[in-house]
């Protein structure tokens, strides 16, 4: 029996790989299983139930006129977590099969291979986001009834500034994963992280632990969002949730390296 | 051709693979052998890349795996089949692994028809038997046409006709000049395959040698001589126990008209007999089977020997074989 055929014209000169070659691979993967899409229908869901009540409540307690797009970025604070269970899955699943040994031999250089799944993981999630914004504004403003403003370049900039803080919520979860490994572990880390530890501290109070709340990607990533000028400009929220993305890759690399696949 | 230099793996203060140094030469099927915790998936995924050397290197072409360019295009390794995503089908897997290392979709068409698993390309790899997964681990490690193929257990889960299978594709990569490096359990199958065997045990390298030459110098090899005359049987056994100045030389009295020969060869007997006029019915040589030679090399290195258990210390009852 002869297997082997010359498949030299086949595969054609060696060209590509490299980090495309990375990006596009974590890209056929993550489409090639139902998991995304779950993640997508879910966001749907969550974001249009959400917007909904937020904008009802408004028009019933009579609460101040707003912008329409407060209703999605306030959503977030819910939304966020199907952005994690995305990014979070692209590389879990991946530890839990054995397949990220495969992943390795395709892609051996550990900063390719990281950046690779944040690029997808962020892009799928700022992309996810805006789609997500605009039905949220849909939905919300016939709901507001009259109880929001309506400004094109406003809701463009709040829905932008949103997608960007779900990009590095899904960067922080990358990072984080590959540092964990496992989907139990990583999931309560981003938990606790962006959803416990704020609870607390609000629920608890006073100044200095307010102080430290404002330094968490969630409520920074809220004031970046909504414009918020106080405690800091909202630029400063954004680069709070990108210190908090930057590091947990840094973390997630230096792990990848040193620990055996 | 895979180098290893000083190639050492410690677990805290275990050491699983102790200072390995080793050409894995092409145009051969190179046979990896030791009992189970020897050290031999660690060695194979720290060639790989995967898991980190404590020292020494492991070096594909002269260059760590992980400087290669297009790794997939120089490197097929078929490691633990089932450890893929089982929701994917085996198409899109492939073609993940295509596109990461900028190989054209057609060629993942191609060696799914190679590997014959065409018609199932589309379907959950979930679903698929054992068997479907080697020939999936096969195909991606044919994909890009490697130079070097690294096979841990390719015959895991195959049926007789799957391995066959292996064998002569193996045997027809080493052929076409590639490097290929091979574990198995299966003895009687790697004496089918391999040329070249490197053996190791707790970690450090026990043989490294061809085929042909580990047999021949196992002691289970051994020339079995019988003739009609015991008194001239005994004069030849005589001869050859105190002429030989090689103490390796042993004689092993079957019965009175038949001996067994270690240590020399099926000439030199027939010489002695000769010098002696003594009549003779049979002289061959028996042939140690790889298992026999293996459990002799390995007798002391088994790392979960079952307690007073003699496994590959006494290699009998004898089988022949035929080299």
């Amino acid at each position: 029996m002869s297997t082997i055929t010359s498949p030299q014209r086949t595969l054609g000169r060696p060209r590509g790989g490299g980090l495309a070659g990375a990006v596009a691979s974590e890209w056929t993967k993550l489409w090639s299983v139902r998991n995304p899409w779950g993640c997508v229908v879910a966001g749907l869901g969550l974001m249009s139930v959400f917007t909904y009540y937020y904008a009802a409540i408004a028009r019933i307690n009579h609460k101040p006129i707003q912008p329409v797009a407060n209703a999605p970025v306030t959503a977030v604070i819910l939304v966020q977590f199907v952005v994690v269970a995305l990014a979070m899955t692209m590389v879990t699943n991946e530890y839990a099969n054995g397949s990220v040994r495969a992943t390795l031999l395709w892609v051996p250089v550990r900063a390719r291979m990281l950046l690779a799944k944040t690029l997808v993981a962020g892009g799928v999630s700022f992309v996810l986001g805006l789609v997500l914004g605009v039905l949220g504004v849909a939905i919300a403003w016939p709901a507001f009834g009259g109880h929001a403003t309506f400004g094109l370049g406003e809701v463009a900039s709040q829905l932008l500034k949103m997608s960007a803080y779900l990009a590095l919520v899904a960067v922080l979860t990358v990072g984080t994963a590959v540092a964990l490994r496992s989907e139990a572990s990583t999931f309560a880390a981003v938990f606790f992280l962006l959803a416990a530890l704020p609870t607390v501290l609000v629920g608890i109070g006073g100044e200095f632990l307010t102080t430290v709340n404002d330094a968490l990607p969630q409520s920074a990533g809220n004031h970046f969002a909504l414009g918020h000028t106080d405690p800091y400009p909202p630029e400063v929220g954004f680069c709070v949730v990108l210190g908090w993305a930057v590091l947990a890759h840094v973390v997630g690399l230096t792990v990848l390296r040193r620990r055996d696949a | 051709m895979i180098t290893l230099r000083g190639l050492t793996k410690r677990y805290g203060d275990t050491v699983a693979v102790d200072n390995l140094t080793l050409d894995v030469r092409e145009g051969r099927v190179t046979g990896f052998l030791g009992p189970n915790g020897a050290g031999k998936s660690t060695t194979m995924r720290m060639i790989l890349g995967l898991d980190r050397p404590s020292r020494g290197e492991a070096l594909i072409g002269g260059r760590p795996y992980a400087a290669l360019r297009h790794p997939v295009r120089e490197v097929g390794a078929l490691l633990d089949a089932k450890a893929l995503h089982p929701a994917r089908s085996a198409r899109d897997h492939l073609l993940a692994m295509a596109r990461s290392n900028g190989i054209p979709a057609r060629r993942v068409d191609e060696v799914l028809e190679t590997v014959g698993l065409a018609k199932v390309a589309r379907r959950r790899a979930g679903g698929f038997s054992l068997g479907m997964y080697q020939r999936l681990g096969v195909a991606g490690a044919l994909l890009g046409d490697p130079r070097v193929l690294i096979f841990d257990e390719p015959v895991n889960g195959l049926d007789p006709d799957g391995v066959r299978w292996i064998r002569e594709l193996t045997r027809n990569l080493a052929d076409e000049g590639r490097t290929v490096f091979l574990s198995s359990h299966l003895m009687s199958e790697m004496q089918l395959t391999a040329d070249q065997l490197v053996i190791i045990g707790r970690g450090t390298l026990l043989a490294n040698t061809s085929m042909s030459e580990f047999l021949a110098n196992s002691a289970a090899t051994a020339v079995r001589v019988r003739g009609p005359e015991p008194g001239s049987i005994a004069m030849l056994r005589h001869r050859l126990e105190s002429h030989s100045a090689d103490p390796a030389v042993r004689v092993d009295v079957v019965s009175d008209t038949e001996l067994v020969v270690r240590g020399t060869t099926v000439e030199f007997v027939g010489d002695v007999a000769h010098a002696l006029a003594v009549r003779l019915h049979e002289l061959r040589t028996m042939s140690a089977s790889l298992e026999q030679a293996y459990m002799e090399l390995t007798a002391e290195s088994v790392e979960y020997a079952v307690p007073g258990s003699t496994a590959g210390a006494n290699p009998s009852p004898r089988q022949e074989a035929q080299v």
